[in-house]
């Protein structure tokens, strides 16, 4: 054993982190090459008042010609429809991963018992949240017409006719989003957390159940501590990919009515591709990173908590 | 075991459970079933237009297949024919898979066994929180200097760094099960660092690759946003060309879309089906072990 080790030492000691260097060499490499240049030239753009427009095509290099300094800055913090997609975009995130959360647990709860015909129910629920984004977006587009299924359903329930437009009404359209998103996503919260109830220590419920605890003593005090971690990430997963929420709102109502559903991504979208404010996108984008990097600081600590416990 | 959690449950509430579980069922497969019959209904029954919904389809047909196979200049004189996106997702998924991989594989193995990169793995994360569209802009203004707007390596690249995250935790996770121990004694054995990895290491880790790369597809084959930016007609993929299936006389073509949407489904429920239990780990970053 102690023979093994000091051969180790002396065949891999020396060379041993160059190696690793160089494994992670074409990641950084890689990296380097997708995000340095962006990043440059986006604040090189975001400084000056250039657009395709204005600039002649596309010879952006030549933005220095309508140089602005923090113009764009000024003006885009000033632009109500660009606060309001952040607001809108932060509280469609609050609303939507909580709500997810919850049926998620739910199900996860209720899957834990054998019951007939288990597997199939589970595949089943699991199906939304593979379905491509885009083509969910679609699905719900169509549930959500004047005349569709969701409203024949709600005629059916109250017994008199119900024809919402419900994508052309501000409030109802944030609504039929929010159902999209929850439809495809809870799926995933009852995945993960259904693993994470089902890898706990049995013995540590049953002792529970044996001392007599309630079922909510049990669940405060034996599995919540316990899931803690896998809850965390969930939460944590679900809020990052629900911020760049995009195709299905695309697909559904392509921000409107007026502006009523746009998201971060919808905004930036529709004035980088549609207007063609390519600097004044580009000073969006440096805010959004400087908001999303502050945010993402404090949601990965405990990522990187838990990492830093097993290593 | 079992019954000590489950003794006290009366057959009542069992019954009313699986009521529930029924009936959550029945909602979360409606859109699903909505979007598969749709792609069989002939085109009066789309919408209830004509006063009445169609639940079922009355007269199947497999139009809408057609439609979107052949070219029909009167339904999307813009869109063409779908074989292209077909083909284009396939490919350009299947590249941007293997980019994410290769130099995922690499990356997890430095990180797991060298500690290599410092920092390099909180980075990928947070990379992964960033809204693409935010540096969007300057990877178009890069790419069409380099001439690689509406190609297939051109998005492909974008795939492979967009999911390297995903590769590079997923692929640590695996590589921190396999024992040191092995890799050391191939060392001792008188392998080299390499040799060890290829020989010793990447053998063991074959089904956690196979699931990676699984689930690494499933996110590029389902990319909206950056190929409907970095494409233009040659190269579009399958959920663009879906956005794009409309028709000046009758609006969105439903059937058609739906039709299309499913071929788009086919993969992912398969192969995640396939992964579930790795999913859960992907998802996670690792935080779940089993």
């Amino acid at each position: 054993m102690l023979k093994k080790q000091i051969t180790l030492e002396e065949r891999g000691g020396m060379d041993t982190a160059r190696f690793g260097f160089f494994m992670i060499l074409p990641a950084l490499v890689l990296l380097l090459f997708i995000v340095i240049f962006p990043l440059l030239s986006s604040i090189y753009l975001s400084l000056s008042e250039w657009s395709p427009m204005t600039g002649g095509g596309t010879r952006w290099y030549e933005a220095y010609k309508f140089w602005g300094w923090l113009s764009n800055y000024w003006n885009i913090l000033r632009d109500v429809e660009f606060l309001v997609a952040i607001l809108r975009t932060f509280v469609i995130v609050v609303v939507v991963v909580p709500v997810e959360f919850f049926i998620g647990l739910g199900l996860a709860f209720l899957f834990r018992e054998s019951f007939w015909g288990k597997k199939v129910f589970h595949s089943i629920i699991l199906m939304p949240m593979m379905i491509v984004p885009a083509v969910a977006g679609f699905i719900f587009y169509m549930l959500f017409q004047g005349q569709g299924p969701v409203n024949a359903v709600l005629s059916g329930i109250f017994s008199k006719e119900v024809s919402i437009l419900w994508l052309q009404h501000k409030v109802s359209a944030i609504i039929a989003i929010m159902i999209a998103d929850i439809w495809q996503w809870s799926p995933f919260m009852f995945l993960i957390l259904l693993s994470g109830l089902m890898s706990l220590p049995e013995d540590q419920i049953n002792a529970a159940i044996i001392l007599g605890a309630t079922r909510w003593q049990r669940f405060r005090m034996v599995l919540f501590p316990l899931m803690k971690p896998v809850i965390v990430i969930a939460l944590i997963f679900r809020g990052m990919e629900a911020v760049k929420i995009f195709d299905a709102i695309w697909l559904m109502t392509t921000g409107g009515p007026g502006t009523a559903t746009e998201s971060i991504s919808v905004y930036m979208y529709k004035h980088g591709f549609k207007y063609l404010k390519w600097s004044w996108v580009a000073a969006g984008g440096i805010i959004i990173l400087i908001i999303i990097t502050l945010i993402s600081m404090q949601a990965l600590k405990p990522i990187k908590e838990q990492e830093e416990k097993e290593a | 075991m079992e019954e000590y959690i489950y003794m006290e449950q009366k057959l009542y509430v069992k019954a009313l459970k699986f009521a529930l579980i029924v009936f959550v069922t029945i909602i979360f497969f409606f859109p699903i079933y909505w979007v598969f019959t749709m792609a069989f209904k002939p085109f009066p029954e789309w919408t209830a237009a004509g006063g009445k919904i169609y639940w079922f389809p009355n007269n199947p047909t497999l139009d809408n297949f057609r439609t979107i196979f052949t070219r029909q200049l009167q339904m999307n004189p813009l869109a063409g024919t779908a074989i292209r996106p077909v083909i284009n997702s396939l490919i350009v998924s299947i590249i941007g898979t293997g980019i994410a991989m290769v130099v995922g594989i690499f990356a997890a193995y430095g990180i797991s066994r060298h500690k290599a990169g410092g920092n390099l793995p909180f980075m990928l994360l947070q990379l992964r929180m960033f809204p693409p569209i935010a540096i969007i802009i300057p990877i178009m203004i890069m790419w069409a200097f380099l001439r690689m707007i509406d190609t297939w390596y051109g998005l492909a690249i974008i795939y492979g760094v967009v999911t390297l995250p995903f590769s590079v935790w997923l692929m640590k996770t695996f590589f921190d099960d396999i024992p040191k121990e092995l890799d050391e004694a191939a060392i001792v054995d008188g392998c080299s660092n390499i040799g060890a990895f290829f020989k010793v290491v990447i053998p063991l880790a074959k089904g956690g690759i196979a699931s990676t790369a699984l689930f690494v597809f499933i996110l590029n084959w389902s990319d909206f946003l950056i190929a409907l930016i970095l494409t233009d007609r040659r190269w579009t993929t399958i959920p663009v060309h879906i956005s794009k299936l409309q028709s000046a006389l009758v609006g969105a073509l439903y059937g058609p879309k739906a039709a299309l949407g499913m071929i788009a489904a086919i993969p992912p429920i398969v192969f995640g089906i396939l992964i579930q239990k790795y999913l859960v780990r992907g998802l996670t970053f690792g935080a779940i072990k089993k």
